[in-house]
């Protein structure tokens, strides 16, 4: 188990495992529609985990990643007319492009500065999308996003608007983006990241431009940031202002601690947990976000590497009484 | 008899006595289910409780339905629309098509879409006049009273009362809402004559307003008018009184939330503050009176504004499908066009034109402590009427 688990390579391993997730999230859940939100943050929460797990950046700036792509894509949809890879393919461009200047102007800084400007950017992003109301709805957010059917040149394949071709449509393209990342990961980019999180004075001195490293990490976490914000939108047809708000980033950051800083696997676990926290606890406790709050302090004080550091462990826990 | 046989024959004998229950159920005609909109948890939670409360109230006391007792189930939506949206795909996917509530204008019309889409009907208290304006639809309808009726209930008969105050100060809200409020404000000042002497925008976020009763200060007027509303309205009211505001002008807050958020702030603050409510519960008519009493006997508390907005709204989509004789959601969408019923505020009517309810708006005074005759007796009610666009002015293009 811990040997498959753990395996090395690209198609194995954890890789194996998010698949057997995602085969079964429609089939545990009541809806293909709840799964599809759980993988869209997973996607989301992933984004954040190249930038916190590995590049030990404390991100706040990724709903305004999240904001963006959903609003530009509806609006390519609605203005422009354009197609479900056009928009997507908008969104993700958006996303990188946003990313890179928001890294520019913050990456300089480090600790605490940083933080603060991506939390600056985030709020900046949500009172221009507040204010330019004519084209983002303003306070009532943007309302009729389609959810075109996916075509190439032309021809149509699918069509997406039943809940589950499109939860298998996320699925697919979250299974693509996990592999990406694996490889990022496994590369000597990922490891030059790992350096920088770990003692980036001394990643610096080897000859490692560090700045460019975690330009690149910004830019590509923006990037996924920004598709997942535009699948959510088509998936609810509607990008409530609340997508470019300060709760979002939050919540993003929050997924990636719970699930487990480090663990691209943890970050299904942990949009999972805190989306099925809520459908679940909020029909109990209408106070519910308290128990994240305990959660979360758990998790920080006994658990650091979070669900999937938990599940690791006890995986390691049995295998050593089986080798005993 | 072998014991055996005796356990069989026993067996059979008791499926076969219970064979007609067994099959009765299935023979039954399937119950009405409403789906209530609520926001069980997160920032809102308090009203939709009684929101809840409303609706449940008015399933239980409807009786049969079609063959059957109507059912209740309620939809948290969290006080976030993404989530609400998500979860109405799923209730309609799971054949759900009626369904009433929300508290947020965002989610409402987000709702109002996707109900429309699956063929249902939405009846709602939500603030936005884009409900039954430009983005109406033939699914959606809604029970409050848009700001351009708030404003013309409140300033007018304020006007009427207090003739020789002419000089009028706004605080507002910079979004969609609160802009449509002073919108309307302002048609009225220059329809009365009244000069309006400034405006303070704030921002959705704000909750420190003394820079801006200062400029209010400044600008010397007779009337300060609030137009923002809920926490924001609460602090923009406790800072202006403790600003001394009170004594030196008139204060109208357009649009308030009624008697729960009365009670929230108290006599002291509310004493000689003129309030616009889209309900309450001393207005006499049969209807409230009747609801007022059940209330009270159910849950022991006085109806407030989300209680019965949501009864009511409840209460008008059983009524039409009882009138529809179908659970056709187009059929019932019809029933309720030009329907009328006697509701809280009096006579209500669901005009067809944009699916806007015609009812009363009030115009409230805040009670000295010594003057209340019981703990919810907050006001006193100085006018109600009902003020809503014509016309050309009808924003609506139902498809």
């Amino acid at each position: 188990m811990k040997r498959l688990m753990t395996s090395k390579g690209l198609f194995g391993g954890t890789t194996l495992a998010v698949l057997a997730i995602l085969v079964l999230l429609p089939l545990v859940l009541p809806s293909a529609t709840l799964a599809t939100e759980i993988v869209i943050f997973a996607m989301a929460a992933l984004a954040c985990n190249l930038l916190l797990g590995y590049g030990g950046l404390l991100s706040f700036g990724q709903g305004l990643f999240f904001g963006a792509g959903s609003y530009l894509s509806a609006l390519a949809m609605i203005h422009g007319g354009v197609g479900l890879v056009t928009a997507l393919v908008i969104a993700i461009v958006a996303g990188a492009l946003i990313a890179t200047f928001v890294g520019m102007l913050s990456i300089r800084r480090t600790g605490i500065y940083f933080v603060m400007l991506t939390l600056a950017f985030s709020q900046t992003g949500y009172f221009l999308a507040y204010t330019l109301s004519k084209w983002t709805g303003g306070d009532n957010g943007l309302l009729d996003v389609p959810r075109p059917g996916l075509s190439l040149f032309g021809v149509d394949l699918v069509d997406l608007k039943g809940a589950h071709a499109y939860y298998v449509f996320v699925a697919l393209i979250f299974m693509a983006v996990y592999v990406g990342a694996r490889r990022v990961i496994d590369s000597p980019f990922g490891s030059t990241l790992v350096a920088i999180r770990e003692n980036e004075s001394r990643a610096s001195a080897v000859g490692f431009d560090t700045r460019h490293f975690k330009m690149l990490a910004f830019t590509l976490s923006g990037a996924v940031t920004a598709l997942a914000g535009a699948l959510y939108g088509m998936l609810i047809n509607y990008v409530p202002l609340d997508n470019i708000a300060m709760a979002m980033s939050e919540n993003i950051v929050i997924m990636t601690v719970i699930g487990g800083t480090g663990s691209l696997l943890g970050s299904l676990l942990g949009a999972g947990t805190l989306v099925l926290m809520g459908e679940i606890l909020s029909s109990i406790w209408p106070r519910w976000p308290l128990l994240l709050g305990v959660l979360l302090i758990l998790i920080v004080v006994f658990l650091r590497g979070g669900v999937w550091g938990g599940v690791e462990s006890l995986i390691g826990r049995m295998t050593r009484k089986d080798e005993a | 008899m072998k014991r055996r046989s005796f356990l069989k024959s026993g067996l059979a004998a008791t499926s076969l006595l219970a064979a007609p229950s067994m099959l009765k159920p299935a023979f039954a005609a399937a119950p009405v289910t409403i789906h209530g909109l609520k926001s069980m948890s997160g920032a809102f939670a308090s009203y939709g409780q009684f929101a809840e409360m409303g609706s449940k109230l008015a399933v239980q006391d409807f009786g049969p339905l079609l063959g059957a007792k109507p059912e209740y189930v309620t939809i948290d939506t969290e006080g976030n629309p993404g989530k609400a949206v998500r979860k109405v795909q799923e209730a309609i996917q799971g054949g759900a098509k009626f369904f009433d509530g929300c508290t947020l204008s965002s989610t409402a019309l987000a709702v109002g879409k996707e109900v429309a889409k699956g063929g249902g009907v939405f009846m709602t208290p939500a603030g936005a006049d884009e409900i039954t304006g430009t983005e109406c639809n033939a699914s959606t309808f809604r029970w409050t009273v848009p700001t351009y009726g708030a404003i013309q209930e409140t300033v007018r008969p304020l006007f009427k009362a207090e003739p020789k105050k002419k000089k009028w100060y706004t605080i507002t809200p910079q979004y969609v809402f609160g802009d449509a409020l002073l919108t309307a404000a302002k048609d009225v000042f220059k329809d009365l004559g009244i000069e309006h002497v400034g405006n303070s925008y704030h921002s959705t976020q704000e909750q420190e307003f003394s820079g801006y009763l200062t400029n209010a200060m400044a600008a010397q007027p007779d009337v300060l008018l609030i137009l923002n509303f809920g926490g924001q309205a609460s602090n923009c009211l406790r800072q202006a009184i403790s600003f001394g505001l009170k004594k030196q002008m008139t204060i109208l807050i357009a649009w308030t939330a009624g008697l729960d958020w009365f009670q929230s702030l108290g006599p002291d603050l509310l004493e000689g503050v003129y309030l616009g409510a889209q309900y309450w519960h001393q207005v006499d008519n049969p209807t409230n009176n009747a609801l007022v009493k059940r209330v009270k006997e159910v849950y022991g508390i006085t109806a407030n504004y989300p209680l019965a907005a949501d009864y009511i709204g409840t209460k008008v989509i059983l009524e039409a499908i009882k009138k529809a004789g179908s659970t056709d959601g187009k059929a019932v969408a019809k029933a309720m066009e030009g329907m009328s019923y006697d509701g809280p505020t009096g006579k209500e009517m669901i005009r067809a034109q944009d699916h806007q309810v015609i009812k009363d708006y009030y115009l409230l005074k805040g009670k000295a402590k010594s003057e209340m005759k019981d703990a919810d007796d907050y006001a006193t009610l100085i006018s109600s009427g009902q003020s809503f666009p014509q016309g050309d002015k009808i924003a609506c293009k139902m498809v």
